[in-house]
């Protein structure tokens, strides 16, 4: 499994933000202004084809932070 | 997996019409949402789409498919047995639209004419069903018309960046011997809430209050009439299901993934196709897409990629061609044929 500095990398391309941001684990999702219906298929895909992983939009609605949803690769 | 072959039926013709008026996704919206849908468009790789004016119907589109591969084919219009139109944008909830297009095409009384509502998913399945009635020997010739006006319900079509129009026609015909098609279909309603329109049916009825829109979060107004469409579970199971099954299709029919010339998908958006390309593991040359050009045409998808990106390579011998669509219903199916010297009219724009 990845460590989470590089599950953040991972995650700001998925995301595809339109300018740079300052993430880390504590970063709230509902703060980023492209956590929206995209960025939830972006990181859909993302675990599916890196992890391998089945997520659900219900995972991702639970999720509050960026923490939270490296804590959905466990 | 509910596989099937079908023996003695002919890939004939197809022919694909689109609308003239095109969109496009980031210049033709206001500026101050463009770099947001530059976003957008990178990801779902939608540029452009073709958009019926007001009066322009989906039987429309496909009775200028169907006209034009009727003549191409020098098929008399005598001859076709059944006409099937594959719709969830028929032109009145009552009657069938087919049973209207085999008057104005100029078709038999004789014509066995019916809807099937279907989606994003339809092409494999309305081959099967037509394929099915001439493999019996109950007719001889016949046609599907397919596609959909997707964007009917949007008074702003710039609102959603997804869908587009299009009808298309294809022609079956039995011919003793001809090379089997294999079939892989499938259905699963659990997951009907995921695309969805819920108004307007019987279950719930039009009411007044369903027409009044509201304001969204992207500043574009919606109202019950609209379509609603539960994308993290549309890209659950697309990237689940269609995988294995085109496995299993392939399992099936005996037939090696080296041996299909060409695997159609249905063209939903780049990160659904692309996640579904990379897990079959099959290079892009094999895989054409319209996306860019031509978005999202619901089930009439499939038909516009091979009208617009292989009439070449189909004209210069015999091909092997893996259908697959998937979407509302859920529903998803595949479908192996081999083509041969069948008519394709060039890309019809009306």
């Amino acid at each position: 499994m990845d460590n989470i500095e590089t599950f953040i990398e991972k995650f700001i391309t998925a995301v595809d933000f339109q300018e740079a941001v300052e993430i880390t684990p504590d970063t709230k999702l509902a703060d980023l202004p492209e956590w929206d219906s995209l960025a939830a298929l972006g990181v859909i895909v993302m675990f599916d084809m890196e992890y391998g992983k089945t997520i659900t939009g219900e995972h991702l609605k639970q999720a509050s932070t960026v923490q939270d949803l490296y804590q959905l690769l466990a | 997996m509910a596989t099937s072959t079908l023996n003695n039926v002919r890939f004939a013709g197809m022919a694909t019409c689109v609308p003239k008026h095109v969109v496009h996704n980031v210049h033709d919206v206001p500026p101050h949402l463009r770099s947001e849908r530059e976003r957008l468009v990178r990801n779902i790789g939608i540029e452009t789409r073709r958009v019926c004016p007001d009066w322009q119907c989906f039987s429309d589109l496909a009775y200028d498919a169907a006209d034009k591969l009727l003549n191409d084919l020098q098929w008399s219009r005598e001859e076709i047995g059944a006409l099937i139109v594959v719709t969830q944008s028929p032109d009145y909830l009552v009657p069938a639209t087919a049973i209207i297009l085999q008057d104005r095409l100029g078709l038999a009384h004789s014509t066995i004419a019916f809807d099937v509502n279907l989606g994003c998913s339809a092409y494999p399945f309305a081959l099967q069903i037509l394929g099915s009635m001439i493999a019996s020997g109950a007719i001889k010739k016949g046609l599907v018309l397919l596609g959909d006006r997707s964007s009917y319900k949007h008074k702003d079509p710039l609102k959603d960046p997804l869908f587009s129009d299009a009808g298309t026609a294809t022609a079956l015909e039995y011919q003793e011997g001809a090379p089997p098609m294999y079939f892989d279909l499938n259905s699963d309603g659990s997951g009907y809430k995921a695309i969805i329109v819920p108004v307007g049916g019987h279950r719930n009825p039009f009411q007044l209050e369903h027409g009044i829109a509201r304001k969204g979060d992207d500043g574009f107004w919606r109202s019950d009439l609209d379509l609603i469409l539960d994308g993290p579970a549309v890209i659950s199971f697309s990237t689940q299901r269609v995988p294995p099954m085109v496995e299993n299709l392939l399992g099936y029919s005996g037939i090696a993934k080296d041996d299909i010339d060409y695997f159609i998908f249905h063209q939903a958006n780049r990160m659904i196709n692309e996640t579904i390309r990379k897990k079959l593991g099959l290079p892009e040359e094999k895989v054409p897409s319209t996306l860019r050009e031509f978005g999202n045409t619901s089930g009439a998808s499939l038909p516009v990629t091979v009208t617009a990106r292989l009439r070449d390579a189909l004209a210069a011998g015999k091909k092997r061609l893996l259908f697959c669509g998937f979407g509302v219903g859920l529903s998803w199916g595949g479908a192996i044929v081999d083509v041969e010297n069948a008519v394709f009219p060039e890309l019809i724009i009306s």
